[in-house]
């Protein structure tokens, strides 16, 4: 079994947007969408000691996904790998999804023709990874700050889950139940 | 955040929600020996209500071409809501059409058909609240009180729609339809007593004990921007007035009740499309406060026509 996961380094991201670029050029976003933003925590601290939170977004591939079992045509789906994905050809557009993610992960263009408004969202860059499944997404290629980790979780020799098993990570939300599967190694501002 | 569901979800839910009720009601009074002929043409109205709701539902996809997909996934809520709306919608028509000639032969199955479309149009009152309650991203909506809430406003905006159209065709005998007026005023007084105490004990927990979110959205309908919509075009207009008219029990100050509590059904169902204030992660809403906004068309034309740089 394959489990993936992406593990966001808060200690590392600097906030460039890097990833956010390099998703939208790769997928060939609409202009009115956007897979995952950096937002910012805001400014911690009294000067001269201050920092700022960055906090890099993206679908969390939820383990139980509150968009999956919502969507009345089969589109959204699950695949055994716990990555959720949309089949744009069998989305018929209702929305309901999108209003049932938690972490506003999902979203459809009102840029492209009136008749081809589908949901759309995050793949983990499925159409990459059917290809070469060693494939690993285009922003965590693209992170020079190494902030973006990805990898199976099952495979105890995996970077990932050497991480998850040894510091502590936070996760989004946990208390609504979707068990998601991104992980923030937070910042403390230079302390443990 | 961007706001996804818009007009054409909140004229559904209310118009299916009103649909549902008027089919329900009818079953009701047909077994407290009324006959189905005082109730055609508030059938003829739920069958146009659900229509043009089913209408507004297909219009507002993104990809109505494939709406029959809608069937396919029974977890899902839209799903058992779009079933119901066909088997009420079906039944409905057959039962009207048996009262045409060359459909005489259905006559034999108005009870079973009336008592088909009842029982769909009760599960579509609560499935327009279920809806938007099983949607935990936003916790103004997903409180058990909204089905509740919606049930008995749909039930109070059916009573209405009864009372301005019963006895309209067919049947005429003046003394059944004072009779079922009656009821429906007396129903839907109580009806709207009791919308009033949802409102206020919805309201008043989410306030006193929801989440940051779920205050946040219910202090804009208490003092906040839907402020004047919800005491002047709600609790007013939708509620108050129409109940201070029926007790005093004329007959005009009836229908004209029965117009503002229609009105009211509409504007709660747009009050809640509209508060949808979602769980938001910290710094997300300042993101998208500060997204360019305005520039996607020019930015897609340029994407579209510009030399490409770097191949």
């Amino acid at each position: 079994m394959t489990r993936l996961v992406m593990i966001m380094d808060q200690t590392r991201c600097i906030g460039c947007h890097s990833c956010t670029v390099a998703c939208r050029t790769w997928n060939d976003l609409p202009m009115d969408i956007t897979y995952n933003p950096v937002v910012s925590e805001g400014v911690k601290g009294v000067f001269p000691n201050v920092h700022e939170n960055w906090l890099p977004l993206i679908c969390m591939h939820c383990e139980n996904p509150p968009c999956v079992p919502c969507c009345p045509t089969g589109a959204s789906m699950q695949e055994e790998d716990g990555t959720v994905w949309i089949d744009s050809a069998k989305c018929m557009g209702c929305k309901v999804c999108i209003n049932a993610c938690p972490y506003s992960s999902r979203d459809s263009s009102h840029m492209v023709p009136r008749l081809e408004q589908y949901a759309r969202k995050c793949t983990f860059c499925k159409d990459e990874r059917d290809v070469d499944p060693d494939f690993t997404p285009y922003c965590v290629k693209t992170c020079h700050q190494k902030a973006r980790i990805f990898g199976d979780l099952d495979d105890p020799n995996s970077e990932v889950s050497k991480i998850i098993n040894s510091v502590e990570t936070v996760r989004l939300l946990e208390e609504l139940g979707t068990d998601p599967q991104v992980y923030y190694i937070p910042n403390r501002g230079g302390q443990l | 955040m961007k706001r996804y569901w818009t007009w054409p979800i909140a004229i559904y839910l209310f118009l299916g929600g009103l649909g549902g009720a008027i089919l329900f009601l009818a079953m009701c009074l047909y077994f407290m020996a009324f006959p189905i002929e005082l109730f055609i043409a508030p059938i003829i109205v739920s069958l146009l209500a659900l229509g043009v709701g089913c209408f507004f539902l297909v219009f507002e996809l993104g990809q109505p071409t494939v709406f029959y997909r809608v069937f396919l996934r029974p977890t899902a809520i839209i799903m058992w809501g779009a079933t119901l709306l066909s088997i009420a919608l079906i039944a409905s028509f057959l039962l009207l059409i048996s009262y045409w000639e060359p459909f005489a032969m259905l006559a034999g199955a108005r009870v079973p058909l009336l008592v088909v479309s009842g029982i769909s149009g009760a599960a579509i009152m609560v499935y327009t609240g279920v809806l938007l309650a099983s949607l935990k991203a936003h916790p103004f909506w997903s409180t058990p009180a909204l089905p509740i809430l919606f049930f008995v406003s749909a039930l109070s905006t059916g009573c209405a729609a009864h009372s301005l159209s019963v006895g309209k065709l067919l049947e005429s005998n003046p003394e059944l339809v004072e009779r079922a007026l009656g009821i429906f005023h007396s129903v839907d007084t109580g009806l709207i007593v009791f919308e009033l105490m949802i409102v206020g004990i919805y309201l008043g927990l989410l306030i006193g004990a929801g989440n940051v979110v779920a205050k946040k959205a219910a202090l804009k309908w208490v003092k906040g921007d839907f402020s004047l919509a919800f005491w002047l075009g709600l609790v007013a207009c939708g509620l108050v007035i129409p109940l201070v008219f029926y007790l005093m029990g004329s007959e005009a100050l009836g229908v004209l009740a029965a117009v503002l509590v229609l009105i009211g059904g509409l504007i709660l169902r747009f009050l809640v499309v509209w508060t949808n204030d979602m769980m938001l992660i910290k710094g997300q809403q300042k993101y998208h406060d500060r997204l360019p906004k305005g520039d996607e068309k020019f930015l897609q034309i340029y994407k579209e026509h510009a030399e490409p740089r770097y191949e």
